[in-house]
């Protein structure tokens, strides 16, 4: 068993490995310009970033400080337009050139420095080019020679590659020759399947990065193996009853998700940082029901009413890719489809020690423990979202890479007890064989609950 | 000869100690100076190129290794230094050091710090960083014996050659106290061997970081290339590192301003690009791609006295190689100067962002450009001096 936890980890961290790993993919330390492409059923978008300096010097446009006036913002889309040209076997597409605004830049190793940004929308003749086309783009380096142009692939839903940042090509000068050559991209295959799967990968990483959501979901389960007596926890539940319960609340918080998922995917707008803040709320009031319940045998309910917000943040991910028609449906599907895959996931891995754990004294302050760090971390989410920054939200959100630990951690602790649970069990059988008492169905509960505690002494 | 090739003044040079020495390299140290400081004003008395100077590198050798390499010669001596530096290494750091002469390896130079260089990307070079042994690992002992094979293999003049190198790496310890942390400082420099130092076959030696690539290809015991050598420096300003003034780039940008300055305006506009530049066009990377057609004013339009201020320019970079060297390969570009074009971008003082100047000749290509500064405020320049036979000792793949 724990090895298969171990082997579920180790499949949790390689799928979180690939995003990690994808950090620095264009290296500049000189400011430079970089077009960032998102390809999608019909057409492409470009997201075009200029260091303003070259810009001016290229296309002698002067460009004030702060925000850019129209007469600037058209001259710049002229310019763009008449060094940005794509075609497919010959077939020239069309281009257009727009939101033209400025901005301040980051590069790898550059530092902050202003910028111009636009966004061009590329549209083939035939849909059918759109995955084989040469990028006829020389801004900025016909005049300054040595501006290389770092064009990157963000999106492309087809090939299964979401907020991918992979290097496609740079345009640089010829030294020999003196001359800019265009850029020939050809994409991956793609599919409808491609797409789904990438979508499906989507929502596991979302999950498996997202520590806020598991957060939720976990501690909202801490009570769920035991039983709740008024306010206060008491008893274990039995087995069945624990994971009847667990799996409502997993249920109810899947449908909830799902609603605003699939509302927000398709335009419901979402007011990203309430809906942010919220998810902190829902947190922090998991947390104190974890150590007194406030609402108890309504878990379902409230992981429900709370997989609404929830639900509202997942969407944004998908709204971001812009997407439309089968492929928003198909996105939906696999996204959500990924999401449950992962959530599951969390829940076979850390349940079963938790219910093997609830048997034992040492739940009671490992669940308050639990909910005590949660609600710490949550409540530095929550000054975080509402524009507080502060160190325990940063600290928060280095909970997740601790996350395979803890999971490890609660293994060998319910192995160990089980073993433990275990001799004391045959000790217990021995004492009673010699006092002639018989096994009996009530006394069981009584026995796992206290008498690892009496043998302990 | 002209009396601006030497750039020896009444000052004698100064040869910085490193941060970590001990009072017993200081006193290697000074005593190398000494020698320096006299072979240099002598060297500017007669006005000669200096042989007198390549018999002080020999001399600093002596001070540390054997005493076999009396003789001038200085690859002789630079195989014996290198020997001599290898010999206080543990197995370890000889590991690093000792690479294979191939291509790949000669080819991985950069300009960036070795921490930009590792985190890959384009303009971001191999990704795997430099090869070679990291100067962080070296005891003091060591740094001295690396000092005196540097010392062999470059030049002995003022704010040129080895005492260049060793205001660059003071530069760098001022740019990770002011801003640029870690990835800055004479500990992030590499040396490597390429191949086994030796007076037959060929080896490379290989001395870079930051702003700085020294590769002095040996062949049969001779300097068979001294290129791709880069040369750049923040700060450009003159600052003061331990006590001692630091500015090792400042007269090639004086070279270079004053021979654009004694331009007439027709031979200007000749000489200016249409393009403008950002950086060099020859950089890491950009191996034996020199344009096919040289642009700019072309030396035989220039007088005696404009010729003098290119070969003066020029010298800047050939002069930091060991004087014998430099001596040679500065007469075959003299006698290419009719061929050799000029030609320069932005403003004629080399002093913003954006100041760009070339020498192109027949065999040599320099280029010196000025840009915004990265830890620092100030425009900083790259430069780099490469040679279309000589680059890699002639190793093209």
């Amino acid at each position: 068993m724990r090895r298969l936890a171990l082997a579920a980890l180790a499949i949790l961290i390689a799928g979180a490995a690939p995003l990690l790993a994808a950090a620095p993919a264009s290296a500049h330390v000189v400011p430079a310009t970089t077009i960032e492409l998102d390809v999608h059923e019909d057409d492409i978008t470009a997201a075009v970033t200029l260091p303003t300096s070259d810009l001016t010097t290229a296309s002698g446009i002067k460009i004030p400080e702060g925000e850019i006036d129209e007469s600037t913002a058209d001259a710049i889309a002229g310019y763009l337009g008449d060094h940005f040209h794509v075609s497919s076997d010959d077939d020239a597409w069309n281009v257009t050139i727009g939101d033209i605004a400025s901005s301040e830049t980051e590069q790898w190793g550059t530092g902050l420095f202003p910028s111009v940004t636009a966004t061009a929308t590329l549209t083939a003749a035939d849909p059918d080019q759109l995955r084989s086309f040469v990028l006829d783009y020389d801004a900025i380096i016909h005049q300054v020679v040595t501006a290389d142009i770092f064009v990157i692939l963000h999106s492309d839903w087809a090939a299964g590659e979401v907020e991918s940042a992979r290097d496609l090509g740079t345009i640089t000068l010829d030294t020999a020759s003196g001359e800019v050559s265009p850029l020939r991209v050809d994409l991956d295959d793609g599919g409808l399947w491609q797409g789904f799967a990438g979508m499906l990968t989507l929502g596991v990483s979302h999950i498996a990065e997202g520590t806020d959501h598991q957060l939720f979901l976990l501690t909202l389960l801490l009570p769920a193996p035991l039983l709740a007596v008024g306010r206060r926890l008491r008893d274990v539940a039995p087995t069945g009853r624990a994971v009847r319960r667990i799996t409502a609340i997993t249920v109810a918080f899947t449908i909830g998700h799902s609603v605003t998922l699939a509302l927000g995917t398709l335009g419901l707008p979402v007011p990203q940082q309430p809906v942010e803040a919220l998810i902190a709320v829902s947190i922090l009031i998991a947390a104190a029901h974890a150590v007194r319940p406030l609402f108890p045998g309504r878990e379902p309910l409230v992981a429900g009413v709370f997989g609404l917000v929830h639900g509202m943040a997942f969407s944004t991910t998908l709204s971001s890719l812009d997407l439309s028609g089968t492929q928003l449906g198909l996105s939906l599907l696999g996204f959500n489809l990924g999401i449950e895959i992962m959530q599951l996931v969390v829940v076979l891995i850390v349940l079963p020690p938790l219910v093997v754990l609830a048997r034992t004294r040492a739940y009671t302050p490992l669940r308050i423990t639990a909910s005590a760090i949660t609600a710490v971390a949550a409540t530095g989410w929550l000054l975080d979202r509402i524009g507080i920054s502060n160190p325990v939200g940063t600290a928060a959100d280095a909970l997740g890479a601790a996350s395979p630990w803890i999971a490890v951690a609660l293994w060998v602790a319910a192995i160990a007890a089980s073993l433990h649970d275990g001799r004391a069990q045959q000790l217990v059988g021995l004492r009673r064989e010699r006092v002639g008492v018989d096994h009996d169905e009530g006394g069981d509960v009584a026995r796992a609950h206290g008498e690892p505690a009496a043998h302990a002494r | 000869m002209n009396p601006q090739l030497n750039f020896r003044g009444a000052t004698p040079p100064r040869r910085l100690s490193p941060r970590r020495t001990t009072r017993a390299s200081i006193t290697v140290a000074s005593a190398t100076a000494l020698v320096l400081a006299l072979a240099s004003c002598s060297s500017a008395d007669d006005g000669t190129a200096t042989s007198e100077s390549s018999t002080s590198a020999s001399a600093s050798a002596s001070a540390s290794a054997s005493a076999s390499s009396t003789e001038a010669a200085s690859s002789d001596s630079v195989v014996a230094l290198a020997e001599a530096f290898a010999a206080t290494l543990s197995d370890d750091q000889l590991t690093e050091l000792n690479q294979e002469y191939t291509f790949d390896n000669a080819a991985n130079w950069s300009n960036l710090p070795n921490a930009l260089v590792a985190g890959g990307g384009p303009g971001g070079g191999s990704g795997t960083g430099r090869v070679g042994l990291q100067t962080d690992s070296l005891s003091d002992e060591q740094w001295t014996a690396l000092e005196d094979l540097l010392a062999a293999a470059t030049g002995t003049a003022e704010n040129e050659g080895f005492d260049e190198i060793m205001q660059h790496l003071a530069a760098d310890d001022y740019l990770a106290d002011n801003g640029g942390g870690d990835d800055y400082g004479r500990g992030q420099y590499f040396i490597a061997f390429l191949g086994t130092p030796s007076d037959s076959g060929t080896w490379e030696l290989q001395f870079g970081g930051h702003h700085l690539a020294v590769a002095n290809t040996y062949t049969d015991g001779a300097l068979a290339g001294a290129t791709p050598s880069f040369r750049g420096i923040e700060p450009m300003d003159t600052v003061e590192v331990d006590g001692e003034t630091v500015q090792p780039e400042q007269q090639e940008r004086a070279a270079f301003a004053a021979l654009l300055a004694a331009l007439d305006s027709d031979q200007l506009s000749t000489a200016e690009l249409s393009s403008s530049y950002g950086d060099i066009l020859l950089g890491p990377g950009e191996d034996w791609a020199f344009p096919e057609t040289s642009e700019g004013l072309v030396g035989a339009e220039l007088s005696d006295e404009q010729k003098e201020l290119v070969l003066a320019a020029i010298n800047t970079y050939v002069g930091d190689i060991d004087d014998e060297n430099a001596a040679t390969i500065l007469a075959k570009y003299e006698s290419e100067l009719d061929e050799t074009y000029i030609a320069y971008s932005g403003d004629t003082a080399m002093e913003s962002a954006g100041d760009y100047i070339r020498i192109d000749g027949p065999s040599v290509w320099i280029e010196f450009s000025m840009q915004n500064g990265i830890v620092l405020s100030g425009a900083h320049p790259h430069a780099v001096w490469r040679d279309k036979d000589g680059d890699y000792g002639g190793l093209t793949s």
